[in-house]
């Protein structure tokens, strides 16, 4: 009997985690309700089902299978289903995610590779503070510092906006809070050099491996 | 022999034999309007944005502080999504400017509205003037008329991440908008061409790259309205230099397929090796962004002399210039690849 149980819940668990790579949100939200009508433990099927599903599309876009639109779409699916599943979780867990705040830089609009990032590092596990787009190098600091931050990720896709990152790590090092802060910077015309110049802790080409490198810096978070 | 500026950048387009190889900077996405030169010549963004007469007079002084052979209109990649209804914040003098915010949520919200109307007011309007004082005060200086392409529009005038998901949700209504993006792109190389006595047509698509897309979507998506609008310009009968921004990779082969008289890529690409892999390519590019910003001067010359030795067709940044680029970095590309003709 338990077994049988064991096994439709596991099931349930793969078929979350295929409605996420297959980027069908309907199926989704469908099988995360059936996971609560049935009283399986609601943080197992995120993390076993969602974020498993996640890990998959992230090795796609890594294998450049999937894009930029599939990756979109199937977080949405994945969202869907959390926001079910959420309100469940019987333990409480939150607390001890790491934090990241997230943002594209003063003078730059385009968010969608920030976006990625969130997204990937968010169903990795992390808690994520985005600050949106266009903001200013003060701000970064201000919110790391407000909601006790691990890491500051910054985003530009223009090179005329790269100057402010390196502000970032300067206000950093003015306040005397360098130590505090892990530092990782990402976007088009950015390079490891350039991460290296400003004194950046690293940088990353791609939303996954933007998350391989938070849990390179900071302690792998629990759910990972 | 020699060339008029006009006349070499005309010959590279259309593979006859030139003395050595044109370097230009179309303007647009890849502007050289650096702080140095607006301080120098007075003539400032953003107020060069909204004046045909300063964004002719940033123009010119461009070209003679750059040494960059082409004027180039306008100075950043806004207007055409301004035309459609998006807010834009013009931005500083060292801040280009950017889209404040996107007119519509989703593909199927998009009003169609009509295009010849559009094109005759606004920023449009300022840059067709633009070019047409700096085609009639310099005859013999092509004047590069730099549009954003039809996705990187559309991605500016719809909620960008709701765009991308459309394209697989809600192809047909993104198709149907690409469309009227794409017939206002028309309407505006009309204008430039036409009225104002442009020499060429160059559009940078960076929200299209295949990095983005991945191959399927950019064959449907980006290749065939780019290929729509490079129709209409040869139609008009003017060349199309298309950049294409990213790591081509698994696109590499559609880049290559898009009816443009040149390809210019970003700095990772090895343009000889494009070249040796598709022949009948004019390429062009790509003297690192990053290079020009931090020099020093003898890398920048250096790395100017090896795309001229290596058979670059069109010398040219790869990507945006940063607006704190220093001059003398600049000019050791254009000086470098001058000298070549000594």
């Amino acid at each position: 009997m338990s077994n049988s149980i064991n096994n439709e819940e596991t099931q349930l668990h793969a078929a979350l985690a295929d409605d996420v790579v297959a980027m069908d949100e309907t199926n989704s939200v469908g099988h995360a309700n059936e996971i609560v009508a049935r009283q399986f433990d609601a943080y197992t099927a995120i993390d076993q089902g969602l974020v498993e599903g996640m890990n998959r599309v992230g090795k796609l876009f890594e294998q450049e299978e999937y894009f930029i639109p599939e990756l979109l779409l199937s977080s949405d699916a994945m969202y869907a289903a959390l926001d079910v599943l959420k309100p469940h979780i019987r333990r409480a867990d939150g607390d001890q995610k790491p934090k990241v705040v997230f943002g594209v830089v003063e003078g730059d609009t385009h968010d969608i590779g920030k976006n990625l990032v969130k997204i990937m590092a968010d169903s990795s596990g992390y808690e994520v503070i985005d600050l949106g787009r266009d903001v200013p190098p003060q701000k970064f600091v201000d919110e790391a510092v407000a909601v006790g931050a691990s890491c500051i990720a910054i985003s530009t896709l223009m090179t005329t906006t790269m100057d402010a990152m390196a502000e970032v790590v300067t206000i950093l090092q003015k306040l005397k809070l360098r130590e505090k802060f892990k530092v990782i910077v990402g976007g088009g015309p950015i390079s490891p050099a350039f991460a290296e110049k400003i004194g950046a802790d690293g940088y990353a080409p791609s939303a996954p491996t933007a998350v391989k490198l938070l849990n390179k810096l900071l302690a792998p978070p629990a759910s990972a | 022999m020699s060339y008029t500026q006009q006349e070499r950048l005309l010959r590279a387009l259309s593979k006859q034999n030139v003395d050595r190889p044109p370097v230009i900077c179309t303007g647009g996405m890849m502007n050289a309007a650096i702080v140095d030169v607006m301080r120098r010549s007075g003539f400032t963004l953003p107020a060069a944005h909204t004046d045909s007469g300063l964004m002719a007079g940033l123009a010119a002084a461009v070209r003679e502080a750059t040494g960059f052979e082409n004027f180039g209109v306008p100075f950043c990649m806004t207007t055409e999504a301004e035309l459609l209804g998006s807010d834009v914040d013009l931005g500083t003098l060292e801040c280009e400017p950017k889209i404040a915010r996107e007119k519509f949520p989703t593909v199927s919200a998009v009003e169609f509205r009509d295009v010849r109307r559009l094109i005759r007011d606004g920023r449009a309007a300022v840059i067709v003037s633009a070019a047409r004082r700096l085609a009639a005060a310099h005859p013999g200086v092509p004047v590069i008329g730099s549009l954003t392409g039809p996705v990187s529009t559309a991605a500016s005038v719809v909620d960008p991440l709701t765009f991308y998901k459309e394209l697989r949700r809600a192809p047909d209504a993104a198709h149907r908008f690409l469309a009227h993006v794409t017939a206002l792109l028309k309407e505006f190389c009309t204008a430039l061409l036409t009225d104002g006595g442009a020499t060429a047509i160059a559009v940078g698509d960076p929200s299209a790259t295949g990095e983005i897309l991945g191959p399927a979507m950019f064959e449907q998506f980006a290749a065939r309205y780019l290929n729509e609008l490079a129709a209409h310009v040869h139609a008009l009968g003017a060349p199309f230099i298309l950049h294409i921004c990213g790591d081509l990779k698994r696109v590499k082969h559609l880049a290559a397929a898009i009816h443009c008289d040149a390809l210019s890529t970003d700095a990772m690409i090895n343009l000889p090796a494009l070249k040796r892999e598709f022949p009948h390519l004019t390429t062009m590019g790509n003297v690192s962004t990053f290079a020009l910003e931090w020099g020093p001067v003898p890398k920048l010359a250096t790395i100017a002399r090896n795309l001229v030795r290596d058979g670059v067709d069109i010398i040219s940044p790869a990507c945006g210039l940063s607006t704190a680029t220093c001059l003398a970095n600049i000019r050791a590309v254009t000086d470098a690849v001058k000298e070549g003709a000594a």
